[in-house]
C-alpha cells in the first residue's frame, strides 16, 4: 500500500485551545465526532492516505494542544511541515484575533518559509457566531492563505480543506519533492554537451 | 524513391494501353548492404521532413552567431559499421511564415544561396562548417563513437556515391557531408543537390602549408584553377581576410594579485593573523591569452597585394578589429581551493584518534580522570568562587593541561597559531575581568539582512557565531598548517574547551541564547544546547548560593550576591537522581517569603511568580497565583526527531494517543505540582482558568433567590472522568518548581552533547560545517563582486545558492553534490578574478582616462560574456590603442631575448622599425567567392566558395563548387 504513495506530508493543526483541532482531525481520519474528547497534552498524530489527481499522499498529521503554557513545548514539531491548518472557533473572537500570534509562532520555529498555510473557521454549525465569514477571507487575504469555514460536527468542509490543503503542497514545486527518498529521477541542470560542434574558434590556434 | 530492383517485362508489343504495356515486380531479396545504408539514410532524411526545397530568407548580421541552432542525431548502420547521422540546423522564426508559394520553383537551394552571403563570414561561434560554408543548415554522417575513422579512398568514395544516390533519390536540398579521416583533422566532403545545379564539398588538409599558398596571391591561383573558368574577363572575386594574433599571458603586464603569504604572517606577529577572514582571487593571471583578429572584410583583387614578398595587409590599418580572451583552463584560485580541499575532507574515513595516534588518546583517558579529580577538588566546600574565576585564566589553565600532555614536536598545529585561533575563537578569554553574564551571546541577525536569508537558506549558522568562526579555522588549518592532522588537532582542543566551560560554568561565546535554533546546522543547536545546560546549572548553583544564604541569615535582605557559605550549597550536583530544579531570582524568594508572613494563609505558599490578574480562588479568598514552573527541555533537531518518531511509532490507535499523552504529561504534572504549591487550598477549575480558561465555562442564572449569579464550571471535556487533567490533578503534590524534579537534565544532556563532540571525526566535522563554510564564502564572493558588478556573477550566484540550499536542507544531503555547488563558486570566482585582469589590462582600475572609461568599462564587460567583442574604431579608438600598446610591448619584452628566427611573416607597420608591433598572425583565414558558370561557359552562373586556413601547423583548403548538371 505504501508502494504506490507519491510522497509523505507532514501537516500541522495549530490554533488556541477548544476551536476543535482534535475533533477536525478526527472527523477527517475516522469521520466520526465525539463531542467529549478530551483536550490534547501536548501533540497527537495521526496518519491518512488520500489521493488527490490520482496521486497518493501520506498524511502523518500532527495535532498540537493550543494552551499557552504547551506553546513552550509543541513548537519543536513544527519543523519540516509541509503544510499547516490554522484552526479558529467562529463563535468565539478572541480565538480570531490570537490568530496573528500563531502566524508569528509559525514564522519562528517553521524551518521552511514555503509551506502552504491554510485558515479554518470551525463550529459553523453554532448559532452564536462572532465571527463574520468575510472577516476569515480578508485575514486569509491578507497572509496569503488558503480559507475555508468547517464544522467538525456537521463535516461541512473538513474534507474538502484537507484535500485542498494536500493539492496545494503538490502544486508547490521544491515544497514535497525533498521528501521522496532516492526515488525521484535527478533532473541535471547541464546541458548535454555538443558532440559535433567544435566550439568557435576550433580551426584557429 | 525506395531503392528498387526493378524488372521490366514487355507485355503484348501491340498493346495500345501504354499502362498495361508493362507490369512491375518489386524484388528487395537481393538487396546489397550498401544499398540497404542508402536507403536507411533516405529513410531518415524522410523522417526529418527534409525533402524540397528550403525557404529561408537571406541571412541577417551575425545570424549564424546569435541565433540558437537545433540538433538531431540518429544512428544509421552500413552493414555492422555505425555511423551517426546529424542534422543541425539555425531555428529562424520567419521560415514558417514564409509561404513557399514565394519560391521560385527553380531557386537554387538555401545552402548555395549561403555561400555568397556576406553577413556571416568570420562568425565568432559557430561549428567548423558553418565557419567554412557560411551554410545555415546541413547534414553530417561521421562514424560512430568508438567506430574507426573512415581513411581508405574507396571507402570514402563509397560513401560519397551513397550521399549522391540518397539526396537524388529523395530531392533534399540540404547539403550532406561526410566526415573521413581521423576526427581530430576534421575533414569532410559532400555535396549538395538542387534542380539541374550541383554543389560539391571538398576539402584539402595538410600540416604545413606549401610556399606558394601562404599568401594571397597563391591562393587566388588555387581557386581560379579549380573553378577553371573560361570567361574573359573573369568575373570579380570577392575577398575577405582576417588575421589573428596572439597576446601571450603576463609578458608585460604583471598580475597585480599576489597570493597571500601565510607563512609569513603566522611567523611574525601572532595576533596579526585574521582567521575570520576567506582568500579570494586568482593565483595567476585567469587571462591566458588576448586574441586580436582583425578583418578586411569584401576585398577586390587588385586593390590589395599580398604575395611572397610584398604586404599591404597592415593590421594596424584593418578596418574591422575584434578581440575575444582565452582563459586559463583551471585558474588556480584561492577560494575554490581553499573550499575544495575542504570538502576533501568529507571523504576522509580515520578518527582524531587513528589520525592523532594511540598515545594521545591514552593520555586524554588520563587527562579525563585528571578532570574529574579536578571536579571533585571543585566541588568540595572551600572551592573557589565561580564569580571570582576570570574566564581567561580558566582558558589558560585548560591550554596547560594540554601543552603538559602533548609534546610540542607532536602538535600538528604549533602553540602560536593556536593560541591565536583559540584567542580568534574564544575571544572572551582575553578579556581580563570579563562577567561571564556579560560575556552572553551574539544576537540573532535582523530578519530582513542578508546574512539571515543565507543562514536560514543554507541551514548553516549565523556568520559571527562560533560554529561559523569555528568552521572558518578548520578551513584554514586544513590548508595552511597540516591538513586533516590539524584538524583533528584543533576539534581536539575544541571539544576540551567546551568540557572546560561545561565543568566551571562559563557561557560559551558567540551563540544566540535561548533553545537551538533548528534553523541551524546540527553542530550550532549541540552548542546551543550545551550553553543552555550551562546557563541551567549556572541558575541552579546560583539559586543554591542564595537559598543557602536565605537559610543562613533567615532574611529577604540578605539575598543578593553573597559570598558561598561553605558546605550546603555544593552538594553532589552531578548526580542527576537526585537532583532538582531549582528556581532562582532572589525577588521571588522575598516575595513568598513575605507572603508566608502574611496571616491567614492557610499553609506555606511556595513559587509564587505573580498573581494571575485579580483572580482569586473559588473556595478561598486567596488572590490566584501564577507559579514559578520549570521550562521544558529544550532540543535539538535530533533529539526531537528521535522523538517525534517515538510518539509516532505508538500509532493512532486510542491507546496510542493515550500513551502518547501519558509520555507528554510530564510537564503538565510539573505545572500542577507547582500550582498547588503557589494556591494552597485550590481545585483543579482554578487551574484550569489559569491554563486552559476556555475550559472553565462561565453561565449567568438566576438562583433560587431570584438573583442573577455567574456560575462557573469546567466545560464538558475536563469532566470526562479518568481523563488525562483530572487524573494528573490528582496525583500532583504541592510542590514548587525548585524541588520539584528536573524536567530537563542538564548534566545528562550535557554529558550527552560533549560526547558526541568527542565521537564525530575530522569528516563528520566537515560535514556538519560545509554549510557555514560555503555560507562564509558566498558571502565572500557578493562582497567581491560588489565591487566589479558583473551581472552575469550575480545571476550564479542565486543559482549557485538556490542550488546548495535545495541541497543542503534536504533531510540527508548528498555531500558528493556539493563538489558541483563548489566548482560553480570556484568559476564564479574565476569569472570576478578575469574581470579584474582585464580592468587592468585596460588601465580601468587606475581611472585616469576619464573620457573613455565608460566605453572601457562596456568593452570589458562584453569580453566577459561574449565569444568576441569588436573593437570600435579598431587600431584607432581607445580600446584598439590600448591593445596596440599592449602588443607593442609584449614584443619588445619578447625580442630582448634570443627569438627563434623570424621569417615568418611580420604583422608590423613599418619597415624602418626594427621590431615590429606586432607578431607574426597566428591565424590566416582568406575567403574567396565568385559567381562563375561551371563547368561551360554556357552553363548558369553559379557560387563558387573557397575558405583557406593558415596557422603554424595546419594548411586547410574548404571548397565549395557548383556546376550545372544540366548538360552533364
Amino acid at each position: 500500500m505504501d508502494d504506490d504513495v507519491l510522497t509523505t506530508l507532514k501537516i500541522l493543526i495549530i490554533g488556541e485551545s477548544g476551536v476543535g483541532k482534535s475533533s477536525l482531525l478526527l472527523r477527517f481520519t475516522d469521520d466520526t465526532f465525539n463531542p467529549e474528547l478530551a483536550a490534547t497534552i501536548g501533540v497527537d498524530f495521526k496518519v491518512k492516505t488520500i489521493a488527490i489527481d490520482g496521486n497518493r499522499a501520506k498524511l502523518a498529521i500532527w495535532d498540537t494542544a493550543g494552551q499557552e503554557r504547551f506553546r513552550t513545548l509543541t513548537p519543536s514539531y513544527y519543523r519540516g511541515a509541509q503544510g499547516v491548518i490554522l484552526v479558529y472557533d467562529v463563535s468565539k473572537w478572541d480565538t480570531f484575533t490570537r490568530l496573528e500570534n500563531w502566524l508569528n509562532e509559525l514564522e519562528t520555529y517553521c524551518t521552511r518559509n514555503d509551506l502552504v498555510k491554510m485558515l479554518v473557521g470551525n463550529k459553523i454549525d453554532k448559532d452564536n457566531r462572532e465571527v463574520d465569514r468575510n472577516e476569515g477571507l480578508k485575514f486569509a487575504r491578507k497572509h496569503s492563505m488558503l480559507f475555508i469555514e468547517a464544522s467538525a460536527k456537521t463535516r461541512d468542509g473538513v474534507q474538502c480543506a484537507f484535500e485542498e490543503l494536500v493539492e496545494k503542497i503538490l502544486q508547490t514545486p521544491g515544497l514535497w519533492e525533498s521528501s521522496i527518498q532516492n526515488h525521484g529521477v535527478q533532473l541535471s541542470d547541464h546541458k548535454q554537451q555538443h558532440q559535433g560542434a567544435c566550439g568557435g574558434y576550433c580551426s584557429l590556434v | 524513391m525506395h531503392l528498387e530492383r526493378n524488372k521490366h517485362r514487355a507485355k503484348m508489343a501491340a498493346d495500345g494501353d501504354p499502362e498495361s504495356e508493362v507490369f512491375e515486380i518489386t524484388d528487395f531479396t537481393t538487396a546489397s548492404e550498401w544499398e540497404r545504408f542508402i536507403s536507411r539514410v533516405e529513410e531518415v532524411l524522410n523522417d526529418w521532413k527534409l525533402i524540397g526545397s528550403g525557404v529561408g530568407k537571406p541571412l541577417e548580421k551575425g545570424e549564424l552567431t546569435s541565433g540558437s541552432w537545433e540538433e538531431h542525431t540518429q544512428e544509421i548502420n552500413f552493414a555492422d559499421f555505425r555511423f551517426i547521422i546529424t542534422h543541425h540546423c539555425l531555428k529562424q522564426e520567419s521560415a514558417e511564415s514564409q509561404s513557399r508559394d514565394e519560391q521560385e520553383e527553380d531557386a537554387y537551394p538555401l545552402a548555395m544561396q549561403d555561400l555568397l552571403c556576406m553577413n556571416n563570414d568570420f562568425p565568432p561561434r559557430a561549428h567548423c562548417l558553418v565557419r567554412w560554408f557560411g551554410v545555415r543548415e546541413f547534414l553530417v554522417i561521421s562514424p560512430g563513437a568508438n567506430c574507426e575513422a573512415v581513411v581508405s579512398e574507396s571507402k570514402c568514395n563509397l560513401l560519397l556515391s551513397s550521399v549522391s544516390i540518397a539526396l537524388a533519390n529523395t530531392g533534399c536540398q540540404v547539403p550532406l557531408l561526410v566526415q573521413i579521416q581521423q576526427k581530430w583533422r576534421k575533414v569532410y566532403a559532400g555535396e549538395c543537390q538542387g534542380p539541374g545545379v550541383r554543389t560539391d564539398f571538398e576539402m584539402v588538409h595538410l600540416r604545413k602549408a606549401p610556399g606558394q599558398y601562404t599568401h594571397l596571391s597563391g591562393l587566388l591561383d588555387v581557386f581560379k584553377n579549380k573553378i577553371g573558368c573560361p570567361l574573359t574577363p573573369l568575373p570579380p572575386i570577392s575577398i575577405s581576410i582576417r588575421f589573428t594574433f596572439v597576446l601571450q599571458d603576463g609578458q608585460q603586464c604583471s598580475w597585480p594579485q599576489q597570493p597571500p603569504d601565510f607563512d609569513a604572517l603566522l611567523a611574525g606577529e601572532v595576533g596579526g593573523v585574521e582567521f575570520g577572514k576567506l582568500p579570494f582571487g586568482a593565483c595567476e593571471d585567469p587571462i591566458s591569452e588576448l586574441h586580436l583578429a582583425t578583418t578586411w572584410p569584401n576585398l577586390t583583387e587588385g586593390i590589395v597585394v599580398d604575395n611572397d614578398v610584398y604586404s599591404d595587409l597592415d593590421p594596424l590599418q584593418a578596418p574591422h578589429w575584434s578581440v575575444r580572451v582565452r582563459k586559463a583552463d583551471n585558474p588556480q584560485c584561492l577560494l575554490g581551493e581553499f573550499l575544495m580541499e575542504f570538502f576533501k575532507l568529507c571523504c576522509r574515513k580515520e578518527t582524531s584518534e587513528e589520525i592523532l595516534g594511540r598515545s594521545a588518546v591514552e593520555e586524554e583517558g588520563k587527562e579525563n580522570s585528571d578532570i574529574s579529580q579536578a571536579l571533585s577538588k571543585l566541588t568540595e566546600p572551600a572551592a573557589v568562587p565561580i564569580h571570582k574565576l576570570s574566564v581567561s585564566s580558566m582558558v589558560h589553565s585548560a591550554r596547560k593541561r594540554i601543552r603538559r600532555n602533548r609534546r610540542a614536536e607532536e602538535s600538528p598545529i604549533n602553540n602560536d597559531v593556536l593560541n591565536s585561533i583559540l584567542l580568534y575563537l574564544f575571544p572572551d578569554a582575553a578579556l581580563d575581568k570579563a562577567d561571564s553574564s556579560e560575556v552572553r551571546s551574539t544576537q540573532e541577525p535582523a530578519r530582513d539582512s542578508e546574512d539571515y536569508h543565507l543562514y536560514n537558506q543554507l541551514k548553516s549558522a549565523p556568520s559571527d557565531s562560533l560554529t561559523s568562526r569555528l568552521a572558518l579555522c578548520v578551513c584554514v588549518v586544513n590548508f595552511h598548517h597540516g591538513g586533516v592532522r590539524a584538524v583533528a588537532h584543533l576539534w581536539q582542543e575544541f571539544v576540551l574547551e567546551m568540557r572546560y566551560r561545561w565543568e566551571n560554568n562559563c557561557l560559551i561565546y558567540g551563540l544566540a541564547g535561548g533553545a537551538p535554533d533548528l534553523r541551524c546546522c546540527l553542530l550550532h543547536q549541540k552548542l546551543q544546547m550545551l550553553n543552555c545546560c550551562i546557563e541551567r546549572k549556572r541558575a541552579r548553583d546560583d539559586g543554591r548560593k542564595s537559598g543557602a544564604s536565605d537559610r543562613s541569615r533567615l532574611g529577604p535582605e540578605s539575598a543578593g550576591p553573597a559570598e558561598v557559605s561553605p558546605g550546603k550549597s555544593w552538594d553532589s550536583w552531578s548526580d542527576s537522581e537526585e537532583e532538582f530544579f531549582e528556581c532562582l531570582s532572589d525577588t521571588e524568594e522575598m516575595k513568598d517569603t513575605e507572603s508566608e508572613k502574611k496571616p491567614g494563609s492557610k499553609s506555606r505558599a511556595e513559587g509564587r511568580l505573580q498573581p494571575h490578574g485579580k483572580l482569586t480562588l473559588l473556595k478561598s479568598p486567596e488572590p490566584l497565583y501564577i507559579p514559578v514552573t520549570q521550562e521544558p527541555a529544550p532540543m535539538t533537531e535530533d533529539l526531537l526527531e528521535e522523538q517525534s518518531e517515538v510518539l509516532a511509532k505508538l500509532g493512532t490507535s486510542a491507546e496510542g494517543a493515550h500513551l502518547r499523552a501519558r509520555m507528554q504529561s510530564a510537564c503538565l504534572l510539573s505545572d500542577m505540582e507547582s500550582f498547588k504549591a503557589a494556591n494552597p487550598g485550590c481545585c483543579l477549575e482554578d487551574f484550569v482558568r489559569w491554563y486552559s480558561p476556555r475550559d472553565y465555562v462561565e453561565e449567568e442564572e438566576v438562583d433560587e433567590a431570584g438573583q442573577t449569579v455567574v456560575r462557573g464550571d469546567l466545560s464538558a471535556r475536563m469532566k470526562i472522568p479518568g481523563n488525562m487533567w483530572v487524573e494528573a490533578w490528582e496525583t500532583a503534590k504541592a510542590t514548587p518548581a525548585r524541588r520539584q524534579k528536573r524536567l530537563f537534565d542538564d548534566t545528562k544532556e550535557a554529558e550527552k552533547v560533549l560526547h558526541y563532540l568527542s565521537q564525530q571525526k575530522p569528516s563528520d566535522l566537515t560535514r556538519h560545517l560545509m554549510p557555514c563554510v560555503l555560507h562564509a564564502a558566498l558571502l565572500k564572493i557578493k562582497e567581491e563582486e560588489a565591487t566589479e558588478d558583473i551581472a552575469s556573477v550575480r545571476k550564479a550566484l542565486q543559482q549557485v545558492t538556490a542550488h546548495a540550499s535545495k541541497l543542503l536542507r534536504h533531510p540527508n544531503p548528498d555531500f558528493k553534490k556539493l563538489e558541483d555547488v563548489i566548482v560553480q563558486m570556484s568559476a564564479v570566482e574565476a569569472v570576478i578574478a578575469c574581470s579584474r585582469s582585464l580592468k587592468a589590462k585596460f588601465g580601468i582600475a587606475g581611472g585616469q582616462r576619464e573620457d573613455d572609461t565608460d566605453e572601457l568599462q562596456r568593452f570589458v564587460s562584453c569580453l566577459l560574456e561574449e565569444p568576441e567583442v569588436s573593437v570600435v574604431g579598431a587600431g584607432r579608438g581607445p580600446a584598439g590603442s590600448i591593445i596596440h600598446k599592449l602588443f607593442v610591448s609584449s614584443q619588445r619584452a619578447a625580442l630582448l631575448a634570443p627569438m627563434e628566427d623570424e621569417a615568418g611573416r611580420s604583422g608590423g607597420t613599418d619597415d624602418r622599425k626594427a621590431v615590429p608591433d606586432f607578431p607574426p598572425p597566428a591565424g590566416r583565414e582568406v575567403l574567396l567567392r565568385t559567381c562563375v558558370p561551371r563547368p561551360a561557359p554556357y552553363s548558369k552562373a553559379l557560387p563558387q566558395r573557397l575558405f583557406c586556413v593558415l596557422t603554424r601547423d595546419e594548411f586547410r583548403l574548404a571548397g565549395a563548387f557548383s556546376s550545372d548538371t544540366c548538360f552533364f
